[in-house]
């Protein structure tokens, strides 16, 4: 029981850190339709500068310039590529971000070269006992500010008047667009939003329980694919949900590998993408996806 | 008759004497390369029908090389110890490869028939993962991570290795070398037919699918079953990318079959150009073929330093190329490179014979027709 | 038209039979031997004046910090010897080839130097191995992997220095036992990477625990995997008493840190590929110096022996401020391996493939001053059994020391390996 308890609590808080990567895809395709790839790249763009930058500035000036930089490389990238790309099919777009992924990536990890990066962040490895069951500071504070950041999300979309403007051009561009959004700006802030919420996700990733950033940290975001698309690519609900459900199914899996031995060792990996699979041939959107309706 | 078909004729000529003449002057390296981008122009072709021609992303290509490769190694080679095998003869084995790719494509295809665009890519991304499990784990089909050594393909008594020794015209005509004109023979083979499944019927129907669904399913193309279709058609392509693949590497390693090799895919044909048979293949070459050449050639090379010396090696400058590369094509060169042949040889024919100027009505050839200039909005 | 056609085809046929007797690659298919000036008999490599050593490495991919101390140890060693005459008055030339860890990449760059190397002094990747390892048998190339799994091992053109992975484990569990407490019917923790490196690695723990009566709780993982708390919580449930680790530095930084800051007080034992000096500038240094062992054939570069301070020294002449990590240690001697070699073929005055072989086969016992004494006479069982156990340390060399010095436990004297 305190096993299933501490896995409970493991999933739970790796889930959040998903959840926030997931939630820097929905942004992006809420906005723009596309999926992003180059997330990845976006996650180790801020990682590093505050890896880089935590010794001279601090741990919080550095976390900020993270965060500047993320946005900024983000806002680059749709201003310089995205809007400029003149495709007929979203999906060629996603392959774009491929190429962007390739190039930002490419050029950090050699930057990165064979170290480990520390974050120098305030929570180092401590741990909150609760009975017998513990869990990292660091994890909690991950857990806090997904909640937050998705609560922020949901209100904005309903209340600010920029929320109002990523709905509609999410729902009809078009008709947004003839109705005074400049879809153009919608599209810069929201790969600039995604940019610091991927320097935020990198951030929780990189801290303990892992040792540092170094070249592979980027990989994760591909952990986060399934959450995103499970909850629904168009919701913020769902990349909180998605986002959990992925961490779970894999703490679970990998605590209890020892009972699951039958299906294979290392299963922990499959079984996420198994759930996504799953939802989806119940719900082609995923969870709270919005089924988009015809338009001819 | 006039000039410029006969001058298409002879360059179709030059081209398939100068495949044929490679083995005997090019060395290993050459020929190894050579044969690994004709896979990949094999895969890419299947890949393109999806994505290119039906606007269908997937990520899951490098899956079905993996059944198309380990398939054949299984069903071609005996039973040893714990690896199991059904020890059929090698063309029947290949056949049955690429046929298995197919089954895994249709066992799939509720899935791609009902996911469209980006959500079916995503969604077959969990087939590497799951992939990559069976692959290193259901050892007494795949060998798990020691891999499996793939039985030589032997075709009419004449086996594709390196012994027994040959020799044609004083040249040894070792693996590689048997292995390139098979090779020609199964990438013509693959082009020739994703042409004319392009050309005809089902190709136009596919891109109207890519263009508009609505409107493909009002004037009556059964969408679903297309896209189904379309998947399962670019699964047995995969399949038989995996099976030359297998035959080249001689061994199957299993953590090839990974993400990287689907988004290597996904460049090659917007590297190419979407949509077309000719894209692919270009694609495929110039993604294969850029980081040996880099990493053979990097000391005649500016900018680039040799491995270890700190600046930039061979293999990142090749990395960042092909990543610019993606981009580049997207945004300045529609139709990728396929596209500015067909472009640079338009211009050539009002150069060179200003009497046949006049714009020829081919039908539709898919050079002429990058989905960038017939498709409507897709919002 | 059609007479147009198949003229132009006939000539193109035809050129092609008259040009292709021209062609660098018409032999003729006769072998290319030949005996040389000095009455040594030479093969593919091995020319006049120099002999061509090939090196497969990773440079751009996940071990290019572990390939490039490795290169540069190995281009040292080889300009040394170039500086002291060479071997049968020729120099050894290296051709590096970095694959990045691609398998494509790999298997291209062999065909490429495989007909004009000697031999290979070191090969990083051990699924790149397997994947070219009968061709490397068929062509008779003296290959130095730069991988210790068993399934390496029974190639005679495939030496694997040092002990495997599984032999380590086997020693290690004997350390524990012996040394940390460790009693029958205790249960132990493994956490291994998917793959031969953890699997090799497992199949030693699991011989090793069912001989002392110890209980193995299995923990898989993948490359990908970081964060190590679920994986803790399961060996924390199964109460083991000690974790043996055979994943990547990364993962077993989490792991013991995880570990230890959830109050998880056991020694932690990894394989030789598990650690990295890297890690001691991270938040995991303490955990990782408090009490966490690692298991190696080879000498690491701080061990007290001559030829291993004298390394230490020129490395740092020739490449000052550089880390000097696992690679220097494993890279040299290595070379040394190859290096002595072909000098062995050049007294037998025979510098093809096969000599090579012969020459460095008929080696029964070699240590060159780096430790351990390697019998290079087996082909399918590890050239030794003796493994150091050593701790991470913040002062050293390297950031290692030796805690124990190299033994072989009886459980591994007589442990059947695992072939192929």
């Amino acid at each position: 029981m305190i096993t299933f308890l501490e896995l409970l609590v493991n999933g739970i808080s790796v889930g959040a850190v998903y959840a926030l990567i997931a939630l820097g895809f929905v942004v992006i395709f809420k906005a723009t339709e596309v999926v992003n790839f180059a997330h990845a790249s976006l996650l180790l763009a801020g990682g590093y500068v505050i890896a880089r930058l935590h010794e001279v500035l601090g741990f919080w000036l550095a976390l900020l310039a993270g965060i500047a930089t993320a946005a900024l490389v983000g806002a680059l990238v749709e201003f310089l590529v995205i809007r400029r790309a003149n495709v007929a099919v979203r999906s060629v777009l996603a392959i774009v971000t491929i190429g962007v992924d390739i190039v930002l990536t490419t050029e950090l990890t050699r930057r990165i070269g064979t170290e480990v990066l520390a974050l120098g962040d305030p929570w180092r490895d401590r741990v909150l006992r609760v009975g017998e069951v513990s869990i990292a500071e660091t994890r909690l504070v991950a857990l806090a500010v997904a909640a937050a950041l998705i609560t922020a999300f949901l209100l904005a979309f309903k209340y600010t008047a920029w929320g109002v403007r990523m709905r509609a051009a999410a729902e009809d561009a078009e008709t947004a667009a003839l109705m005074g959004v400049r879809l153009g700006r919608v599209s810069l802030s929201a790969w600039a939003v995604a940019g610091a919420l991927a320097a935020v996700a990198a951030l929780f990733l990189c801290v303990f329980p892992t040792p540092g950033l170094d070249r592979g940290t980027g990989l994760a975001a591909m952990k986060a694919f399934p959450a995103a698309i499970l909850g629904g690519l168009d919701s913020t609900t769902g990349a909180l949900a998605g986002g959990l459900i992925v961490g779970l199914t894999e703490a679970l899996m990998n605590g209890y590998q020892n009972q699951l031995a039958f299906l294979g060792r290392g299963v922990g990996d499959v079984a996420p993408f198994v759930v996504m699979l799953a939802v989806l041939l119940v719900r082609p959107a995923g969870l709270f996806g919005t089924r988009e309706p015809a338009r001819v | 008759m006039s000039r410029t078909v006969i001058l298409r004729i002879l360059t179709g000529l030059a081209a398939v004497a100068a495949a044929f003449a490679v083995p005997f002057y090019l060395d290993g390296f050459w020929l190894q390369a050579g044969l690994f981008a004709m896979s990949a122009a094999v895969g890419a072709i299947g890949l393109n029908l999806l994505t290119g021609a039906t606007g269908q992303l997937s990520l899951g290509h490098a899956f079905f090389l993996a059944v198309g490769a380990y398939a054949y190694v299984y069903f071609g080679s005996e039973p040893e110890g714990e690896l199991g095998g059904l020890g059929l003869p090698t063309p029947a084995a290949a056949v049955l490869a690429v046929l298995a790719a197919g089954v895994a494509g249709g066992l799939l295809s509720p899935i791609g028939g009902r996911l469209k665009g980006q959500y079916l890519g995503i969604a077959t991304l969990a087939l590497i993962f799951f992939g990559q499990h069976v692959l290193f784990n259901a050892t007494p089909v795949t060998g798990g991570y020691n891999g499996r050594a793939v039985p030589p393909l032997e075709l009419f008594g004449f086996a594709f290795a390196d012994s027994p020794g040959l020799v044609v015209l004083r040249v040894p005509f070792g693996a590689l070398e048997r292995l390139w004109f098979l090779g020609l023979a199964v990438l013509a083979g693959a082009a020739l037919f994703a042409r004319g499944v392009l050309r005809g019927r089902p190709g136009r129907a596919m891109n109207t699918i890519r263009d508009h669904e609505i409107a493909a399913g009002v004037m009556g193309v059964p969408v679903a079953r297309y896209r189904a279709g379309v998947f399962l058609l670019s699964s047995m392509y995969a399949g038989l990318a995996g099976v030359l693949l297998a035959l080249a590497f001689q061994r199957t390693v299993p953590e090839y079959f990974g993400m990287l090799l689907s988004l290597d895919y996904l460049a090659m044909i917007v590297i190419g150009g979407l949509g077309s048979v000719a894209g692919a293949v270009a694609g495929a070459v110039f993604v294969s073929l850029l980081p040996q050449l880099l990493t053979r050639y990097s000391d005649a090379l500016p900018l680039v330093s040799d491995p270890g010396t700190g600046g930039l090696s061979p293999a990142e400058a090749a990395r960042l190329l092909y990543g610019v590369a993606v981009v580049a094509v997207v945004l300045f060169l529609p139709g990728g490179l396929a596209g500015l042949a067909s472009r640079t040889r338009a211009a050539g024919r009002r150069w060179f014979s200003p009497g046949s100027a006049r714009r020829r009505f081919s039908p539709s050839s898919p050079e002429t027709t990058s989905p960038e200039s017939t498709s409507p909005e897709t919002t | 038209m059609r007479n147009l056609r198949s003229t132009v085809a006939a000539a193109a046929i035809l050129a092609l039979a008259v040009t292709s007797c021209a062609s660098e690659k018409a032999t003729g298919g006769a072998a290319p031997s030949a005996a040389g000036g000095d009455g040594v008999t030479t093969g593919p490599g091995v020319t006049a004046d120099t002999i061509t050593v090939g090196v497969m490495t990773d440079m751009t991919g996940p071990y290019a910090s572990f390939g490039k101390t490795l290169t540069q140890a190995q281009q040292l060693y080889f300009e040394q010897l170039n500086a002291a005459g060479g071997v049968c008055g020729r120099k050894v030339e290296l051709v590096v080839r970095d694959h990045g860890y691609d398998p494509q990449k790999a298997v291209t760059a062999y065909t490429e130097i495989a007909p004009k190397s000697a031999a290979i002094a070191h090969f990083i990747g051990s699924p790149m191995v397997m994947a070219l390892k009968s061709r490397i048998e068929t062509d008779k190339l003296l290959t130095i992997p730069m991988a210790w799994s068993t399934n390496l091992l029974g190639a005679r053109a495939v030496q694997v220095t040092g002990t495997t992975y599984d032999i380590d484990m086997i020693n290690g569990v004997d350390f524990l036992v012996k040394e940390k407490g460790l009693a029958a019917g205790d249960k132990i923790g493994h956490l291994y990477f998917e793959g031969d490196y953890g699997e090799s690695a497992l199949n030693g723990s699991v011989y090793a625990a069912k001989k002392l009566g110890l209980t193995v709780v299995e923990q898989k993982i993948k490359p990908t995997d970081q964060d190590m708390s679920a994986q803790v919580a399961a060996f924390k449930a199964a109460g083991v008493k000690a974790v043996l680790v055979s994943v990547g530095p990364r993962q077993a930084a989490s792991l013991v840190g995880v570990a230890l800051a959830k109050g998880m007080d056991v020694p932690f034992l990894g394989s030789n590929s598990a650690y990295s000096p890297q890690l001691l500038a991270t938040p995991a240094a303490p955990a990782l110096l408090k009490d966490f062992y690692v298991a190696t054939g080879g000498a690491p570069i701080s061990a007290p022996l001559p030829a291993m301070r004298k390394l230490v020294s020129e490395y740092q002449a020739k490449y000052p401020g550089e880390a000097l990590d696992s690679g220097v240690s494993a890279g040299y001697p290595a070379a040394a391996i190859v290096g002595e070699a072909l000098k062995k073929a050049c007294e037998a005055k025979d510098l093809t493939r096969e000599g090579i072989l012969t020459a460095h086969r008929a080696r029964g016992a070699w240590d060159g001053g780096y430790g351990t004494t390697m019998d290079f006479s087996l082909i399918d069982r590890p050239a030794t059994r003796a493994t150091y156990i050593v701790k991470p340390d913040k002062e050293a060399v390297g950031g290692a020391v030796i805690y124990k010095e190299a033994a072989v436990s009886g459980l591994a004297e007589e442990y059947p390996v695992p072939v192929g």
